[in-house]
């Protein structure tokens, strides 16, 4: 194995390994900050590109768009409260409210920074951990996916803002939207009502721009005579972020990443869940909870490592079993199988040689990314000195393109409109809509799992779970202990409006 | 300690916004229960049975769940002090809010007709204009530029479709 990784260490030092790479990030890291552009689609469309190159040349160039992609979403995420990707949705939480105070530039460094940490340090993790991590990822069957998704679903629902029973009325509403269109066991149809065009259900990309990016904009202009008429148009985006502000997230960064690899080893669960994992976690170990949420650096620090940590353990199923575990490393095994190789154990003892090497060059990726993100960022950060009465409707022209490529279907635009219509309704009877929002995602594929258990049991769930499953056990016994200690803890530091006294 | 709060009071009770939500997910929960057997296609029976997990069975506990949430929520609802934001709206705010959800849907139903290039250099010149910009000419060239240069970079680049002008 030291000898495969020594002979992996001389193939990966490449000069056009690192220009493709550095080409696959900024790729990736524009077309993560359009809204209605996934990673998955920026990957897809970029495969073909990595046929005409070498392995060690083309797999680390989808790898770059990968990472830059995750990173890219933040952009927007954090500029105009628009999230690139479906990881980004934490960022939002802190990352407009620093752009509000004119301290952009701070949020985008602070989500480049701790992007590279969480990445680099789950790719060391990768390398030096592959074997167990494969192990582990062979136990995870879809009883443990069910009952991590339900865990997740109810952790997010209490560490968010507002009042515990209305979260869980969002979330609840999110599951229900999700259930429109197809069941995702049988493809029965669901509450269609016959209308032909919600038949494979609401479309996630201008749902989740509906949200967040359109209620930010009839927020800013309910009082557009102060807000925007009178505007000084202010030429600084705000001061670089401090080695002290950093310092003083390292622990939230190196907790995340230890949440986003352990998220990363299971099969299906991805980069949304443990973005949000990552920032409850932060907020309920933080000694100034309240601050989160209201443009608090910890807060992006968190969410952004946990995501980013996410992409070395999720190659692991890929590389060491030749399964895919989601639609991002089932693109990186076309791009394997089309240049001859097949992943998988026979690869490692064949070509162990090339498998470190890729896993080598996603090291370096990250320290490119760190050099090439940290020269972009003022450029992106620029962004807030455009007057905002030219910025809203620049931001409505991308939130509205980014839907309509999505599907090309213009009844995208209607959903993204009447999503924009509620989000900005439920914002002001304060409703939160990331439970929505994580119902939405999560539920198909708690339902998915879900089903797949019960027939793996073959109708004795209970007896099943207790006999063959530990993992599952003991995930099902933390859940009610961990929903009652943390609803405990944000009881306490809940708004003075959550209850009235006289 | 009295807190001030938005309360309506019927019956000796407090109606707020909140205790009106919570009627409303409950009424939803009601429905729900009524229409899922109408709106869920019955699965294919192999002898006698249904395979894998029943269609209906996540939205009855889904719709069981609005049901059970609704009552904790009516309950809590009437001790609830956030005020009403959307009461506490004035007459500009409304405006500005109509006029620009008006605008969102005039450009979601006109993209296709007009093309993405026309219907954005309209939406942007006039959301601009409304929003007080009175460099005309700088509204001019962005609404122009960016819905151009945008068309090309997402069809030309990207390879993906945004609509086109209708031919004249």
């Amino acid at each position: 194995m030291l000898d495969s990784f020594m002979m992996g260490l001389e193939l990966a030092f490449r000069l056009d390994t690192f220009a493709m790479m550095g080409v696959g990030l900024v790729l990736g890291m524009v077309v993560g900050a359009l809204p209605g552009f996934t990673t998955v689609m920026a990957m897809a469309v970029l495969l073909p590109l990595s046929f005409f190159l070498e392995p060690l040349v083309g797999i680390p160039f989808l790898i770059g768009v990968y990472k830059g992609g995750i990173f890219g979403g933040s952009i927007p995420a954090i500029l105009v409260s628009m999230p690139g990707t479906g990881a980004a949705v934490a960022t939002t939480f802190d990352g407009p409210a620093l752009t509000k105070k004119k301290q952009p530039r701070k949020a985008l460094e602070m989500a480049l920074f701790s992007s590279v940490f969480g990445d680099l340090s789950s790719d060391v993790i990768t390398i030096l951990a592959i074997g167990p991590i494969a192990l582990v990822a062979m136990q995870i069957g879809p009883p443990e996916l069910a009952s991590v998704l339900f865990l997740s679903l109810v952790i997010i629902t209490i560490t968010g803002g507002g009042v515990f029973v209305k979260g869980l009325l969002m979330m609840t509403l999110g599951l229900f939207i999700s259930l429109i269109g197809q069941d995702p066991i049988g493809a029965l149809s669901r509450f269609t009502f016959d209308f032909f065009a919600i038949k494979s259900g609401i479309p996630l990309l201008p749902m989740l721009i509906g949200l967040f990016a359109l209620p930010e904009i009839l927020l800013a202009v309910e009082k557009k005579a102060t807000s925007m008429i009178r505007e000084k148009l202010d030429t600084k985006e705000g001061g670089p972020l401090t080695w002290g502000e950093l310092k003083r997230c390292f622990r939230t960064m190196c907790r995340s990443t230890v949440i986003g690899t352990t998220v990363g080893m299971i099969p299906g669960v991805g980069q949304v869940v443990a973005a949000f994992m990552g920032y409850a976690a932060a907020k309920n170990a933080s000694s100034h909870p309240e601050t989160f949420g209201k443009g608090e650096l910890e807060g992006i620090a968190a969410a952004e490592s946990a995501n980013n940590a996410v992409n070395g353990p999720t190659l692991v199923p890929l590389l060491t079993l030749g399964i895919p575990g989601d639609n991002v490393t089932a693109i990186l095994l076309g791009a394997f199988v089309a240049q001859g190789l097949r992943p998988g154990p026979q690869l490692f003892n064949e070509q162990g040689s090339l498998v470190y090497a890729i896993l080598i060059a996603m090291v370096m990726a990250n320290i490119l990314f760190l050099v090439l993100g940290y020269f972009l960022v003022p450029y992106f950060a620029k962004v807030v000195t455009i007057q905002k009465g030219i910025l809203l409707p620049l931001t409505v022209v991308f939130a509205f393109a980014g839907s309509y490529v999505f599907r090309s279907d213009p009844l995208d635009l209607i959903i993204l409109a009447v999503f924009g219509v509620f989000g900005y309704i439920a914002k002001k009877l304060h409703f939160d809509v990331t439970p929505l929002v994580m119902g939405f995602i999560l539920g198909p594929i708690l339902e998915y799992s879900f089903g797949q258990t019960v027939t793996m049991s073959q109708g004795n769930i209970f007896g099943y779970i207790l006999t063959e499953r530990p993992i599952t056990v003991a995930i099902v016994v933390a859940t009610p202990v961990l929903t009652y200690y943390l609803w405990r803890r944000s009881a306490r530091l809940r708004s003075d409006f959550g209850v009235t006294s006289d | 300690m009295r807190v001030l709060r938005s309360c309506v009071p019927v019956f000796d009770t407090c109606m707020n916004f909140n205790t009106v939500s919570a009627i409303g997910f409950i009424a939803f929960s009601i429905l729900l229960f009524v229409i899922i057997p109408s709106q869920i296609e019955e699965p294919l029976l192999i002898m006698g049975q249904s395979p894998g997990l029943d269609p209906a069975l996540f939205p009855q506990i889904v719709a069981g769940a609005f049901g059970l949430l609704g009552v904790w929520f009516l309950v809590k609802s009437r001790k609830m002090a956030e005020p009403n934001g959307l009461s506490a709206l004035d007459k500009e705010a409304i405006m500005n809010v109509s006029v620009s959800v008006a605008v969102f849907i005039a450009y979601a139903l006109l993209m296709e007709p007009l093309g993405f290039i026309p219907s954005s250099a309209l939406m942007i010149a006039g959301l601009s204009i409304f929003y007080g910009i009175r460099n005309y000419l700088m509204v001019v060239c962005v609404a122009l530029a960016v819905p151009i240069v945008t068309y090309f970079i997402f069809t030309k680049g990207l390879k993906v479709f945004l609509p086109e002008m209708p031919d004249l």
